[in-house]
């Protein structure tokens, strides 16, 4: 073969360089091998994504409308006529309540854990934190139930409601924030942390000024992933404040519940009504279409913020 | 004080001791159970530049960073002993850390500017301490990093995100950020190590004519730039330090027979 003579011909024509030909095919149809696997678990892993999104669309499209999200839903079984505005206010209520308890305190538990925390402490911490993300959300939703929502013996006593349930959903987002925003400032360069150390800065002001700026894309992306995670959740809401058809008075007592999209399609599904049905593929296809803007506008925001920390 | 420093080459007395910057007694250091750095006796004078060399491993970056406590932070760490800065014990309870940093400026192995600008670089070591006056700061930054010989080739983009700059120019920025807090002492901890010649050749250029204001310790691997650079030339190996003195007599006639291994580059 041409390129065996080629490595004869190479260097010290004294130092033969022995050329396993049938090895070297094998090696090329491994390669090959290994690409087809990848491309395929990526078509099989991407594939219910397109499934949904397409079935929902195909099956919902007819009440894809502005009407749809700009109205409460009326009609009887309700809903059958007018469109989700109480989910869709509602899921704002619940992100809003969640990200109140959880941004900071995950943020909070995550710097600490990184940068102040004793290493034995923190593997405890840590493990609990791991714990915390593995416990079902149902789990979650009775102890909220307790905590908060249940009018007799000790808690909160706000009932079925929006600070009831999105606290509850905080719990939930908390250990996510915390992880994460742990290992983005795990991945900050340690050089940045002893500069600034090595200046004189306490290690709150090296924080500040340094590590959480070079880890702000870090950090926004565990809050998204964070805030991604509680917008689907079910289970917790149906203990703590399952559901609105209309519009809340409050956000806690008689009055207080909110809509969710993720409640709202699981309610419609199990109703005997076919337009409830169509509507509930509808609310998938608007609850992936907040998911991609939250996305898209978590990233711009958190580029922004990056660009403009730059300058201090 | 003089019996127990066999390191005592310029004969410091009482009567002169207002020479020495930093004197360093019987430390000692260890990591865990790992005793790295064993009974380390020496003397910085004032305005004097002192290369610290040995084989890497040998325990160079941890005896500079027990000069500014850098090690502080490191978890199961011990330290006996003493370092006396303008004859004050560093590791005295009384000693403020955040002033030690400031007096105690340092510049380390990789470039390791912050995702700032080139302006909030320097500007840095002034506001963590509490400046706000926005003349000050904006003078204190031109004048350092013209001092780091830096100031012609940033002017224009002071601005400018400090990763825009090349390696070389991004260790005299560190360099103008770790003058700015206007130290008297400078360590520097193989600054050179990731540069190309030129860029080398420009550093060891400041440093020298760095002497005028401050006492610099400079760990090094290059034989070469120690000759060139430094009063003073130490030799650690496997944390002891094995020969202290000036530089003329260290290169050429060094006491120790491992030293002269190390020069002669038998390692
Ligand atoms: N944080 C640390 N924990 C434990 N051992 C360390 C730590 N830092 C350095 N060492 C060990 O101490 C020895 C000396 O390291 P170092 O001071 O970096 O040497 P040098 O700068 O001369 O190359 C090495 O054996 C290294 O593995
Ligand atoms: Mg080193």
């Amino acid at each position: 073969m041409a390129e065996t003579d080629n490595y004869k011909k190479t260097g010290d024509p004294n130092n033969y360089f022995p050329v396993n030909k049938s090895y070297i095919k094998r090696k090329k149809i491994y390669n090959r091998i290994a690409y087809g696997f990848a491309a395929l678990a990526f078509i099989l892993g991407a594939f219910p994504v397109f499934h949904i999104i397409y079935s929902a669309f195909i099956i919902g499209y007819k009440y894809l409308n502005w009407h749809f999200i700009s109205t409460l839903p009326t009609g009887f079984p309700i809903g059958a006529k007018g469109g989700i505005l109480n989910a869709i206010v509602g899921d704002l209520y619940l992100v809003v309540i969640a990200s109140c308890l959880a941004v900071p305190l995950g943020i909070g538990s995550g710097l600490y854990l990184s940068l102040f925390g004793k290493q034995r402490a923190n593997s405890i911490i840590r493990l609990l934190n791991e714990l915390m993300i593995g416990i079902p959300s149902v789990v979650w939703g009775i102890m909220g139930f307790y905590i908060f929502s249940t009018n007799a013996g000790l808690g909160f006593h706000f009932g079925f409601s929006a600070l009831a349930g999105g606290l509850t959903l905080g719990f939930i987002m908390t250990p996510i924030v915390t992880l994460l925003t742990e290992q983005a400032v795990h991945r900050i360069p340690a050089s940045y942390i002893e500069g600034a150390l090595a200046l004189g800065a306490t290690k709150w002001q090296a924080t500040k000024s340094v590590i959480v700026k070079a880890a702000m894309g870090g950090i926004f992306t565990a809050i998204l992933l964070g805030v991604l995670n509680i917008i689907g959740q079910t289970a917790p809401l149906l203990f703590t404040n399952y559901y609105n058809t209309g519009t809340p008075t409050g956000i806690t007592g008689p009055g207080g519940a909110v809509g969710d999209i993720a409640m709202l399609i699981f309610i419609y599904i199990h109703e005997p009504s076919r337009i409830l049905h169509y509507k509930a593929e509808a609310a998938v296809v608007v609850l992936l279409f907040f998911v991609f803007t939250l996305d898209i506008g978590m990233r711009l925001i958190s580029w922004l913020t990056v660009k403009i920390f730059e300058m201090f | 004080m003089t019996d127990i420093n066999k390191n005592n080459i310029d004969n410091i007395t009482e009567n002169n001791k207002d020479e020495i910057k930093i004197e360093v007694k019987n430390l000692n250091f260890s990591y865990g159970d790992y005793h790295l750095l064993k009974d380390i006796n020496l003397f910085f004078k004032k305005n004097s530049v002192c290369t610290i060399l040995g084989p890497s491993g040998c325990g160079k970056s941890s005896f500079l960073r027990t000069l500014n406590r850098m090690n502080d932070y490191t978890e199961g760490s011990k330290l006996t002993g003493e370092v006396l800065l303008d004859g004050k014990n560093i590791y005295s309870k009384s000693v403020d850390v955040v002033e030690l940093r400031r007096n105690v400026g340092m510049v380390f192995q990789s470039p390791n500017p912050f995702p700032k600008t080139i302006f909030e670089n320097v500007a840095f070591g002034l506001k963590i301490h509490g400046i706000k006056n926005k003349q000050f700061i904006v003078e204190r930054v031109e004048k350092c990093l013209k001092y780091a010989g830096l100031f012609d080739e940033v002017k224009d983009k002071l601005h400018k995100n400090a990763f825009s700059l090349s390696g070389g120019q991004q260790q005299r920025l560190c360099i103008a950020r770790a003058i700015a807090t206007n130290p008297s002492v400078l360590l520097m901890d193989e600054p050179t190590a990731y540069l190309d010649p030129a860029a080398t050749a420009t550093i060891l250029d400041l440093i020298a004519d760095f002497k005028k204001f401050y006492t610099i310790i400079i760990v090094s691997h290059n034989i070469q730039q120690a000759g060139r650079i430094s009063d003073y030339s130490g030799f650690f190996l496997d944390g002891e330090l094995i020969e202290f003195s000036k530089s003329g007599d260290f290169f050429t006639r060094p006491k120790d027979k491992r030293t002269e291994n190390f020069i002669t580059n038998r390692f």
